[in-house]
């Protein structure tokens, strides 16, 4: 994951749970349940160092698939966003429309 | 949806209680598994509100006795347990691993089962593991309190696979094969959620499904996090972990599809498990683990009602397990072997006294046992009676009784010298009065835990005393200690280097350079020792050597492995293998997986029996010295004067290459300046010769005083008296114990006591202490100063005199030895290699002292040195090299030479012998055939039989006709008795400087001549001083030294800065250089690495017989840019 990828604004409710996200100028509004889980990365490979202070971070981030749409009543999209838990950056790793088509395809 | 009935848990958890009870924490002591120490887990826990805590190692108790310590301390209930590898009933396959706890509240049963199953788990052979069946036997019958082991199925058993795989009904048979050999209570289910990608291991899904199979079999269900590590920041020191145990890289290893890669063949680990799916196995407070019961249970369409049962569950189990470190672990109770099992058949105080009775006798024949050795032996048996400790003295006894009738060396070493007791019972050799020993020192009322004795044995003999130790009390009473192998830089650079997968020869350099060193501060030092400047440089440019840094550090002190402990033999009752699991040690001897931390809290004895070389080293010589002189009496070591002159004039001389304690290059410089004249004086400069002396300017005045060049200030008549001995000087915890119960009367028990906390953060405690109370024995204010003083200066540094004392009689022994059969110690030092020089350094003793060392021969050499009388000069000795000591001769070669002796020709030799041809080769080489090949008559050199012997070695083995069976001998006939006369003379006899290469190589002692002999002319060119000259030179000379590195040490020293000291050997004698700051810097990496030194220094005078160098540089002599470079004008 690494340079294809578009960060994206989210709005997260007291939880941490996301509730809207600001992408391309626009802003959706989350519809259902997000899913949530931990990925590791590759930090042998991506990081230049990893002192033991080094807080949170160096393994997991946090990844998202959730649905959301512009108004009540248009199409629902899924986005799955990657959260850096260090630097609390939001990617967008890809987005797929109702019909299944790929609207975006990151990394 | 199938129906079960979530209130078949008993509800007991309320939304009230908060805290939250981790049933599966791996500590650090899970070696290359667990990152966290059980401090920091226990710290954590209860700072998150817990009240149990478990300690589930894998395969192994290896960190339980600090987890219940941990606890004690954080008021936390402990709980045991092991993570254990499962094998099919009866199969050598491994089905996955299971959790196994004991219950608490059994009186020690479940404590017990747990370590009796771990240690079956470890007698199984290959990879440690157990069976079902194991698992049930252990568990019990339930009897009224139930099973006494609790077994949690969780995603790695053989049940979490197949619900993994979504195989539900092999799952619920897996589980219904457990219920079948388990009762229900003894069963859990295991349910953990690492929040992974949906589907993967260690995700939610799977999760729930585990907690949903738990339910419908009407087992309990627990949620634990299957932790690894206190904090998420130390989840990536478990990934290197993970590759350090697979042996793979981390890109390989966390390469998704390829799990299980790597060859963990070596490490007789089971398949390599692939890398953890994230950094979530940490120990969440409780929480986050609340709302992860909520997630699973809402994941497995259980609502609330699931997530309550859940926790109810981890509650229920956490309740049964608690264990009482006492009354189930049997905390701070000392045992001792049973009396019976001493053979005694009447109380152990009578027959301890009595024994003592007896001891006087023989200790001080005729009226010599005064009042004060009467008072003092009542002190001592009071002591030891109101303790309860009778037992342990006897056993003590027993134990060194036995090792004395196996005829081996043994001398007791340590504080246990201070007791008269001891000396009584044969224990120890030092008269504890004679020498003002304090027996307090040693053990006191106040002191309830088992005192050290330690006892020095011959290290060759040592694992033969262990396997009598065992024989006479029994394997179930006695196990051999372990300890904890721990990171330090090299390992932790070599393990973190293969996880990044740098390039090997990179980390192997790198390593190389990080000898002895911390991982910690590692960027630090880095920037600091001039020795690594190269790697620090190639660190500054490569990123990936960064990121090694890094990880370096975070590996600092792990355990990585554990191994058998150099001496400590634990010795129990017939309980001892209800207290500690044990695995096989080395050398195949049952060995506990508690360390020497873990002894005194689980009040297991043990004994240090060390195997020291030097005892072994003078055992040999008295055996040579035997054989030499048969019709003389034996010599007995134990028996010879201590007040011998001529053993003095030669500790004087600092000739003392070889002795005990007082060979190094720092130690010969205090006796130089000492000059003992007496047993009493060993004892001083053995106590000096230590950090907190040697930092703190005591030895100075000690050494004014003892010459005479100033007077110790008389302080008070009370005290003058205790520091006479020392001239003023504390040297001695003794004294310090003397002097605070002189002038506070707080008695000497007490003293002890306050003496540990001199130099700690509590000395204003003692200072406060002493100052009143002294005031209240009328002593004035300015005497209460002055004697303050003298403690706050020193008191922290002494040295316990017991220990001193001890270690003085073997160097005592082997100053004597060598003053007197100096062969026959020579070639016990050969054998044994006791001290911190190579062989090779003693030759130029040999040569020093006149005494030939004499070549290996086949028909004289046998396993051992040996003194020889020479043939041309019966009435002198020398020293015969062993067979032994060539390398690439096998025992079993060296065996049937010895056996075969004498040899009249090659072909006896090679027909009785039926050495290898490699082997005969190197024989020829180090000239061992020269006898057979003079007595041939023939004109051949040693070359042309080093030359033939290799053109036969180097053919083609011929080829056999079909089962035609090589017979041995049969090669000899194609040669014949003709042989050596036979061959052709075609070379010159080898060069001195051929021979020596030749026996650097195979024999690593250059006989034949000096290895810096070949620089001869160079060095003469240089200008180099040699080492004998030296003492002819003014004090701050310049001169230019060199010779073969023999040792390297940075020893203590009074300003605390490091000085590197460099031990040159150049043939005719040894030079000590001292490196400081600035010479280190200019000498870079020679300063550790290199052999051949030539070194650049000015005199230092450090007595009258001594001299050393201050070294300002130093160059690799093979070099050949070096000659140039010492050339050119110093900057």
């Amino acid at each position: 994951m690494g340079f294809l990828t578009e960060s994206v604004e989210v709005d997260c409710g007291a939880d941490g749970v996301p509730v809207a996200v600001h992408w391309r100028g626009r802003g959706y509004r989350v519809a259902q349940e997000p899913v949530r889980w931990y990925e590791r990365r590759a930090w042998w490979a991506e990081d230049a160092r990893l002192p033991a202070d080094r807080g949170t971070g160096a393994v997991d981030q946090q990844m998202w698939r959730i649905q959301v749409q512009l108004t009540v009543r248009s199409e629902l999209l899924t986005l799955e966003l990657a959260h850096t838990l260090d630097t609390g950056r939001w990617r967008l790793l890809a987005a797929t429309s109702p019909s299944g088509a790929q609207v975006v395809r990151c990394a | 949806m199938p129906t079960f009935a979530i209130d078949l848990i008993s509800n007991t958890y309320s939304n009230t209680d908060v805290s939250f009870p981790h049933l599966h924490v791996a500590t650090a002591f899970s070696a290359h598994y667990g990152v966290s120490r059980p401090a920091a887990l226990a710290a954590a826990a209860a700072a998150d509100g817990a009240d149990a805590l478990a300690c589930t190692d894998r395969d192994g108790l290896y960190g339980a006795v600090k987890h219940l310590g941990a606890c004690r301390e954080h008021g936390l209930d402990p709980v045991l347990g092991a993570d254990l590898l499962l094998y099919g009933p009866g199969s050598e396959r491994a089905l996955g691993r299971v959790l196994v706890l004991a219950a608490g509240g059994t009186a020690g049963a479940g404590y017990a089962a747990l370590c009796r199953l771990v240690s079956a788990a470890h007698a199984r052979g290959g990879p440690p593991g157990v069976d079902p069946g194991q698992i049930a036997d252990h568990a019990g019958p339930a009897g009224p309190s139930g099973p006494v082991l609790t077994v949690l199925l969780g995603p790695a058993s053989d049940v979490g696979q197949e619900f993994a795989a979504r195989r539900y009904r092999a799952g619920r048979a897996a589980l219904a094969r457990w219920r079948s050999r388990l009762p229900a209570e003894a069963l859990a289910v295991e349910v953990v959620s690492h929040l992974a990608a949906p589907g993967t291991a260690g995700s939610t899904s799977r999760a729930a499904r585990m907690l949903r199979a738990a339910l419908e079999a009407g087992l309990t269900p627990v949620l634990t996090n299957a932790v690894r590590y206190a904090t998420p920041a130390e989840a990536a020191t478990a990934d290197v972990l993970d590759a350090a145990r697979a042996l793979t890289p981390l890109e390989a290893l966390g390469a998704p599809g390829r799990p299980g890669v790597g060859g963990a063949a070596d490490r007789r680990a089971p398949p390599a498990e692939p890398l953890q799916p994230n950094g979530q196995g940490w120990l969440k407070p409780a929480r986050q683990m609340r709302s992860l019961a909520a997630e699973i249970a809402r994941a497995a369409d259980l609502g609330a009602a699931g997530a309550e049962a859940l926790l109810a569950g981890t509650r229920q189990v956490a309740d049964r397990c608690r264990l009482d470190p006492v009354a189930d672990c049997g905390w701070g109770r000392p045992v001792v072997p049973e009396a019976a099992v001493l053979g005694l058949d009447r109380p152990a105080p009578v027959e301890l006294r009595s024994r003592c009775e007896t001891g006087l006798a023989r200790r001080y024949p005729g009226r010599r046992a005064g009042p004060a050795v009467r008072s003092r032996l009542e002190r001592e048996l009071r002591v030891i009676e109101d303790l309860g400790f009778a037992s342990y003295f006897l056993t003590v006894a027993e134990v060194s009784a036995m090792i004395g009738a196996m005829g081996v060396r043994h001398a007791a070493r340590g504080s246990g010298v201070s007791s008269l007791v001891n000396y009584l019972l044969d224990v120890s050799q030092v008269d504890p009065l004679e020498h003002g020993l304090v027996f307090e020192r040693f053990l006191s009322g106040d002191r309830s835990t088992l005192p050290d004795i330690d006892i020095d044995v011959e290290s060759a003999q040592r694992l033969r005393v262990y396997r009598r130790i065992l024989d006479r009390f029994g394997p179930e009473r006695v196990s051999l200690m372990s300890m904890q192998n721990t990171y330090r830089a090299r390992g932790a650079v070599r393990d973190a280097g293969l996880a990044l997968g740098l390039d090997p020869g990179t980390v192997d350099a790198a390593a190389k350079q990080l000898w002895h060193l911390p991982a910690s501060g590692l960027r630090e030092t880095l920037a600091r020792r001039p020795e690594l400047r190269d790697f620090a440089e190639q660190v500054a440019r490569e990123k990936q050597l960064d990121l090694l840094v890094d990880l370096t550090e975070r590996l600092d002190r792990l355990p990585r492995h554990i191994s058998m402990h150099p001496c400590g033999v634990i010795l129990g009752d017939r309980t001892l293998l209800d207290r500690t699991p044990v695995q096989t040690g080395g050398a195949g001897m049952p060995m506990s997986q508690f360390d020497k931390h873990d002894m005194d809290p689980m009040g297991m004895l043990k004994l240090d029996i060390l195997g020291v070389r030097m005892q072994s080293a003078l055992a040999h010589a008295v055996e040579e010295v035997a054989r030499v002189h048969p019709g003389r009496p034996r010599l007995d070591l134990e028996a010879v004067p201590v007040d011998d002159e001529a053993t003095f004039e030669l500790i004087r001389s600092t000739h003392t290459l070889g002795c005990f304690q007082i060979e190094s290059p720092g130690q010969r410089e205090l006796i130089g300046k000492m000059a003992p004249t007496s047993f009493g004086d060993l004892i001083v400069d053995i106590s000096l010769f230590r950090p907190g002396p040697m930092h703190s300017d005591m030895v100075r005045p000690y050494l004014e005083h003892r010459h005479g060049w100033s007077r110790p200030l008389p302080v008070h008549p009370r005290l003058d008296p205790i520091l006479a001995e020392t001239h003023g000087v504390t040297v001695f915890h003794e004294q310090v114990l003397r002097i605070l119960d002189t002038f506070t009367g707080c008695g000497l028990a007490r003293a002890d006591e306050l003496r540990r906390r001199l130099g700690s953060e509590r000395q204003l405690e003692v200072e406060t202490f002493f100052r009143e109370r002294a005031r209240a024995q009328d002593y004035p204010l300015d005497v209460v100063d002055r004697v303050w003083a003298v403690l706050a200066a020193f008191g922290s540094f002494g040295f316990c005199k017991a220990h001193g004392a001890a270690f003085a009689v073997p160097t005592y022994q082997s100053a004597w030895l060598k003053t007197h059969h100096p062969e026959a110690f020579l070639a016990g030092l050969w054998e044994h290699d006791p001290g911190m020089y190579p062989k090779r350094l003693l030759v130029g003793e040999a040569r020093r002292m006149g005494i030939p060392v004499l070549p290996v021969d086949v028909n004289r050499s046998d396993e051992h040195y040996r003194v020889e009388r020479l043939e041309e000069d019966p009435g002198r000795l020398g020293v015969r090299l062993a067979l032994t000591g060539i390398h690439g001769v096998s025992r079993a070669e060296v065996r049937r030479i010895v056996a075969g002796r004498p040899y009249a020709s090659l072909a006896d030799l090679r027909q009785r012998a039926r050495p290898a041809r490699r082997t005969l080769e190197r024989l020829a080489a180090v000239g061992a055939l020269d006898g057979l090949l003079h007595r041939s008559g023939g004109t051949a050199s040693r070359a042309d039989l080093v030359h033939a012997l290799r053109a036969r070695a180097d053919r083609e083995r011929p080829p056999r006709a079909a089962g035609a069976r090589e017979v041995p001998g049969q090669l000899a006939l194609d040669l014949g008795d003709l042989e050596l006369r036979g061959l052709p003379a075609e070379r010159p006899e080898p060069t001195v400087e051929e021979k020596v290469r030749t026996e650097l190589d195979l024999l690593a002692v250059d006989v034949s001549a000096h290895l810096l002999d070949s620089w001869a002319p160079l060095l003469r060119e240089l200008g180099v001083t040699p080492a004998e000259r030296l003492l002819e030179l003014r004090n701050r000379s310049e001169v230019l030294v060199a010779g073969v590195r023999v040792s390297t040490m940075t020893p203590p020293l009074r300003s605390g800065r490091r000085v590197v000291f460099v031990s040159l050997d150049d043939g005719t004698g040894a030079v000590d250089c001292a490196f400081f700051p600035d010479a280190q810097e200019r000498t870079g990496r020679h300063l550790f690495g290199t052999r051949l030194l030539l070194v650049r220094g000015r005199t230092r005078r450090t007595g009258p017989r001594g001299i050393s160098l201050s070294a300002e540089r130093a160059w690799d002599l093979a070099d050949p840019a070096t000659p140039a470079a010492v050339r050119a004008p110093a900057r």
